[in-house]
């Protein structure tokens, strides 16, 4: 031992002095990462798989096989735009890794249309703090976009629960005000924000009474039916339910199980995806004919056309690229599908509007100055501005038909707006322009 | 239907699906002394395989009989590859400490999760997938009014209780089942008494893997099918088999009726935020004021 | 006399070894980029719960899935600590260290009569149970959103005397000393004579109690060291960017076991390969896989088969682990 000593303390102390004279990394180079004379490069982090995965898996071959056509008709500004996809599985803690990943060796440009509220929470401060642009985050906590001082660079893809649940909610309200409206949702952030937003409607729910949950991802396993059996029991004739499309098949299954009919169920967006509702059930053993008929008649809402409107001129155009350029495993066309292209045709103008020097802070800026005169095929405009970066403020009703399809309540198709706040809930008068005849943007 | 008959109805349902995954658990542990936290894992897997099955057109009930011997298979094969090669003389060197003994078994049971998980997502891609039920899950009807409980619900009752009968005779009246409770206790004497504790070892592993098989494709018509559904049935029912027994067969069936009551109750009168926190204070309480369990008895300590 | 002697020897070669490892750990990240920097960083807090596992299982025997349920608790008290109260990130960590360890107090003295399958059912339950008191209280611990908390920008002071570091190495800058500091315990105790007398009562609790060793204490010791160690890493494992229930899984704690298991449960250098392992190996295989066209499902869980590959085959070939692995061969050198 004494006679390592020496030894020991010998290479540490050249250790220390080595390492102080080693340089540290510099600094960034002069331009923006991600952009080159030829690419643009995004990035994206969504649950591909895992618990949350059904459905939401294929919004990131749906926006690439937009980019893919973009690309075969010259990219932007003579730039190819290229989509870097990480797993998270839905997890935090994996969400900090994949987030460095894409910073540091992928160099994106910029983040796209991030998955998933609880997972984007962890690294949301760190990307604006990096002056990242993170735009069209697939999440409607509105947090994340009502306070831009806090996070600058952060852009709404998906109209906020809040907003959908003021809408969805006074139509309830009014149209079925001699009637028991209940609530089932999931116990996570999604669920209880959509709870917050049917209160600030003026719904009132009673614990146990007129409102259910379940724990967010168990779909079932812990009491479903003991909870949809209190709604029956209270005599809840109208449910709403706030889950994932997954949960929501469960819920009409169980619903059935117990001989549960309430006179109309209504689903928030996220969790009405038609395709998913009927696959889920069709593994149960449930013929697509029952479980188009159990869907039937449920209320609903949604910024953009349904996706199986064949009448509307952007799900033509969109759903013909799908056809041509996705290259997913799964590329059934569906409400996942169509959101992935029509984020990745809000990117593209965005990218084209900016021009040819192409910067990140330019491209926030270019958003929030011009952001809510972009068309898509929402039916609402991005709600942009200097104080808010929510996305799609408005929302039309409708109602499934035995067909699967979201048609609009009473034939006609009308659009509400209001905000995340306290405003009242108005009718829009937005005209969505109409789709160019090579479906790409066009942006002066 | 009041609150408390639909929590006593859902209850017995839930129960019964707890005593199944429990009563797979204590097999294990009695016929090879080992907690098996793989148990699930195996579940999901041969389940996924009764998926495909079904999938692929094959019957309901072909589906369920080929998962149930996948379910014997990889059991026994679990313990071919693993727990045998653990407990043989080279490792006894790590072995010899008593907490190690029963200490990396079960990590090794944790291996075999992993594994499993990882396998499902290779080949299944790990998606979400909905199960049917053989039988209807339609409520069952007293003249006017639905009880909280399906035919469905009934049939699983139905299979726990006929699973405990006849494990309870193998393990009872059969020269194998005494076989396979002796050489748990005490491989020395057994194995000197004649019987090859190795092939009844793995024998108890392919009964128990079959048990999981059943748990499995009876669980998922209610909770649908993914990688980590079933984990939360693994922590329910081995807080089952500790509070029935975890040396007993009947008391694994207890615990797990009483476990689905606890949670159905604390869901209906409390709070569904609160079922995770009242499984733990259970099985503390449980530990705490009779650590055998309720039907087990108690372990007499060798000096 | 001796005895004296003896403790200020292990106290040196502990003080040697840490910094020896601090030092390590610097060159390194100075070799690397950012990704890779914050990979090291991550290292080095995980680090600090594998050790609280070498401690608890390789020392003493008794086994733990919840770890990461601990490391909830630090995480969640040095978040309230800062969001609540505004205390410095560096006391709110050093905080936790106690508050974890006053946890682990009440966990060992529910833990110290349970063993084997039981305790670790018990502390699987205990992996589910804790992070979802976060969701049942959400007012006060933010539920499923969690509170968001991080390291902060380097202060002038530093980037003054070294240049510009990036936030990623700062992240490591900050992680660092408190695992210098954790090495130099778990050294200290494992070498003296807590740490024989730990070993005794895992080796055989009959004969530990007939030597005249306190079994129950000794476990509920064990168990507030293990418990501080897990809560420190879960503090600093929270700062990467948030802390909420979905950032402790479950499966965390079965990484840390993991990653044990494979350096080797009873060895502090197995704990620091095991950590390696477990941090780089996903993005290694993703290196090795993109020479091939392996489809995306497949490739995206390669990394887990792996690891589960891994702990088996290290549990029936090589129980002994990595560090066991490369004992056998000095061994077999020597003679």
């Amino acid at each position: 031992m004494n006679l390592r000593k020496p030894l020991i303390l010998t290479v540490v102390a050249s250790a220390l002095v080595g390492s102080l004279a080693i340089s540290s990394i510099s600094a960034s180079a002069a331009s923006d990462p991600g952009v080159s004379s030829s690419e643009i490069v995004l990035g994206m982090q969504l649950p591909q798989t895992g618990a949350a995965s059904p459905g939401y898996n294929k919004v990131d071959d749906a926006a690439r096989a937009y980019f893919d056509y973009v690309n075969s008709k010259g990219g932007v500004n003579g730039r190819s735009i290229k989509l870097v996809v990480k797993d998270d599985t839905y997890k935090a803690g994996l969400t900090i890794s994949t987030a460095s990943k894409l910073i540091n060796e992928d160099k994106i440009f910029a983040f796209f249309g991030s998955i998933g509220t609880q997972t984007h929470v962890s690294i949301i401060k760190d990307i604006n703090r990096r002056k990242i642009p993170d735009i069209f985050v697939n999440s409607g906590y509105s947090g994340f976009y009502t306070d831009p001082k806090k996070y600058p660079t952060t852009f709404g893809g998906l109209g906020t629960y809040t907003v959908e649940a003021k809408i969805l909610g006074k139509y309830l309200k009014e149209k079925y005000a001699d009637k028991k409206i209940g609530i089932l949702y999931q116990s996570d952030d999604f669920g209880r924000n959509a709870v917050a937003g049917f209160t600030a409607a003026g719904l009132k729910f009673e614990a146990k009474k007129t409102s259910a949950s379940f724990i967010a991802g168990t779909q079932g396993s812990i009491g479903l039916a003991s909870q949809l059996s209190q709604l029956k029991a209270n005599g809840v004739d109208i449910v709403i339910i706030a889950a994932v499309s997954s949960a929501t098949a469960v819920a009409y299954a169980t619903a059935s199980a117990i001989a549960y009919k309430p006179t109309k169920w209504a689903v928030i967006s996220v969790g009405a995806d038609a395709t998913t509702f009927q696959t889920i059930l069709g593994s149960k053993g449930v013929p697509a004919a029952t479980s188009a008929a159990m869907l039937a008649g449920t209320i609903s809402a949604s910024h953009a056309p349904a996706p199986g409107d064949a009448t509307d001129e952007y799900v033509t155009a969109f759903k013909k690229i799908n056809d041509d350029f996705n290259k997913g495993a799964d590329k059934r066309w569906d409400n996942n599908v169509m959101q992935g292209m029509n984020i990745a045709y809000l990117a593209t103008s965005a990218l084209m509007g900016v021009g040819k020097d192409l910067t990140r802070a330019k491209l926030v800026a270019y958003l929030e100055d011009n952001g809510s005169k972009l068309s898509s095929a929402a039916f609402a405009p991005l709600g942009y501005s200097k104080s808010t970066h929510e996305a799609f403020t408005g929302f039309w009703l409708g109602e499934y038909d035995a067909t699967t399809l979201l048609a609009p309540i009473d034939g006609k198709r009308v659009v509400y707006t209001t905000d995340s706040g306290s405003g009242a809930v108005t009718v829009s008068n937005y005209m969505r322009p109409a789709i160019a005849a090579d479906a790409l943007p066009k942006v002066a | 239907m009041t609150p408390f008959l639909t929590a006593f109805f859902s209850g017995t349902a839930q129960g019964a699906i707890y005593a199944l995954v429990s009563l797979g658990l204590v097999l294990v542990w009695r016929s090879a002394g080992v907690v098996n936290f793989a148990q699930m894992g195996q579940a999901m897997f041969t389940t996924y395989i009764a998926s495909q099955l079904i999938q692929h057109s094959y019957s309901y009930w072909s589906a369920f009989l080929i998962a149930l011997i996948s379910g014997a298979a990889l059991g026994a094969l679990v313990d071919l590859g693993l727990m045998r090669p653990l407990t043989s003389r080279k490792n006894s060197q790590l072995l010899n400490s008593q907490s190690m003994r029963t200490t990396i078994p079960v990590i090794a049971s944790l291996g075999i999760l992993g594994v499993l998980k990882a396998l499902a997502g290779i080949f299944w891609a790990g998606e979400e997938r909905g199960f049917p039920s053989p039988v209807a899950p339609n409520a069952i009807k007293i003249g006017d009014t639905s009880l909280a409980i399906t035919g469905f619900d009934l049939f699983v009752i139905g299979v726990v209780f006929l699973t405990l009968v006849l494990t309870t005779i193998f393990f009872t009246k059969t020269g194998m089942g005494l076989a396979m409770r002796a050489s748990a206790l005490n491989p020395e004497v057994t194995r000197l008494s004649g019987i090859k504790v190795g092939s009844v070892r793995t024998l108890g592993w392919a009964i128990s893997g079959i048990a999981s098989s059943l748990a499995g494709l009876l669980v998922t018509p209610r909770t649908n099918l993914s990688p980590n559904t079933l984990d939360l049935l693994l922590i329910i029912g081995f807080t089952a088999a500790v509070v029935g027994g975890l040396s007993s067969l009947a008391g694994s069936v207890l615990g797990g009726f009483i476990l689905g009551y606890v949670i159905s109750f604390v869901n209906v009168y409390s709070a569904p935020e609160n079922v995770f926190i009242a499984i733990l204070a259970f099985l503390l309480l449980a530990l705490f004021i009779r650590p055998q369990g309720i039907l087990g008895s108690k372990e007499v300590r060798s000096v | 006399m001796s005895k004296v002697k003896t403790y200020k020897v292990i106290g040196l070669r502990s003080t040697l070894l840490s910094l020896i490892l601090f030092l390590f750990f610097i060159l390194l990240s100075k070799q690397f980029e950012p990704y890779n920097q914050s990979q090291l960083a991550n290292i080095a807090m995980l680090l600090i719960a594998v050790l609280s596992i070498t401690l608890l299982t390789g020392a003493s025997g008794q086994i733990s899935l919840g770890q990461g349920a601990i490391m909830a608790v630090g995480g969640y008290s040095s978040a309230l600590l800062v969001t609540r109260l505004g205390l410095s990130m560096w006391l709110a960590f050093i905080l936790a260290i106690f508050i974890s360890a006053l946890f682990g107090l009440f966990l060992g003295l529910a833990a110290a009569r349970l063993s084997g399958p039981y305790l670790a059912g018990t502390t699987l339950v205990m992996a589910l149970a804790i992070p979802s008191i976060a969701v049942r209280f959400e007012t006060f611990f933010s539920g499923d959103v969690g509170l968001s908390v991080d390291y902060g920008m380097p202060p002038e002071w530093l980037t003054n005397l070294v240049g510009e570091i990036s936030i990623e190495e700062w992240s490591l800058y900050v992680v660092l000393p408190f695992t210098a500091v954790a090495l130099f315990a778990v050294l200290n105790l494992l070498n003296t004579r807590t740490g024989r007398t730990w070993r005794a009562v895992r080796d055989n609790e009959v004969a530990a109690a007939l030597a005249g060793i306190n079994i129950g204490r000794t476990k509920v010791i064990v168990f507030v060291c293990a418990s501080g160690l897990a809560g420190l890493a879960g503090a600093l494992y929270g700062f990467r960017g948030l802390v909420a229930p979905s950032v402790y899984p479950t499966d965390l704690s079965l990484t840390l076991l993991t990653a044990a298991v494979i350096g080797g449960l009873r060895s502090i250098g197995g704990a620091i390969f095991g950590t390696f392992v477990i941090v780089f190996l996903p993005d290694l295989i993703e290196k090795v896989t993109k020479n091939f066209a392996i489809p995306e499902t497949v490739g995206i869980y390669l990394p887990a088969l792996t690891i589960g590959l891994l702990l088996l085959l290290t549990v029936i070939l090589n129980p002994r682990g990595a560090a066991g692995a490369l004992e056998h061969i000095r061994h077999k050198k020597k003679h």
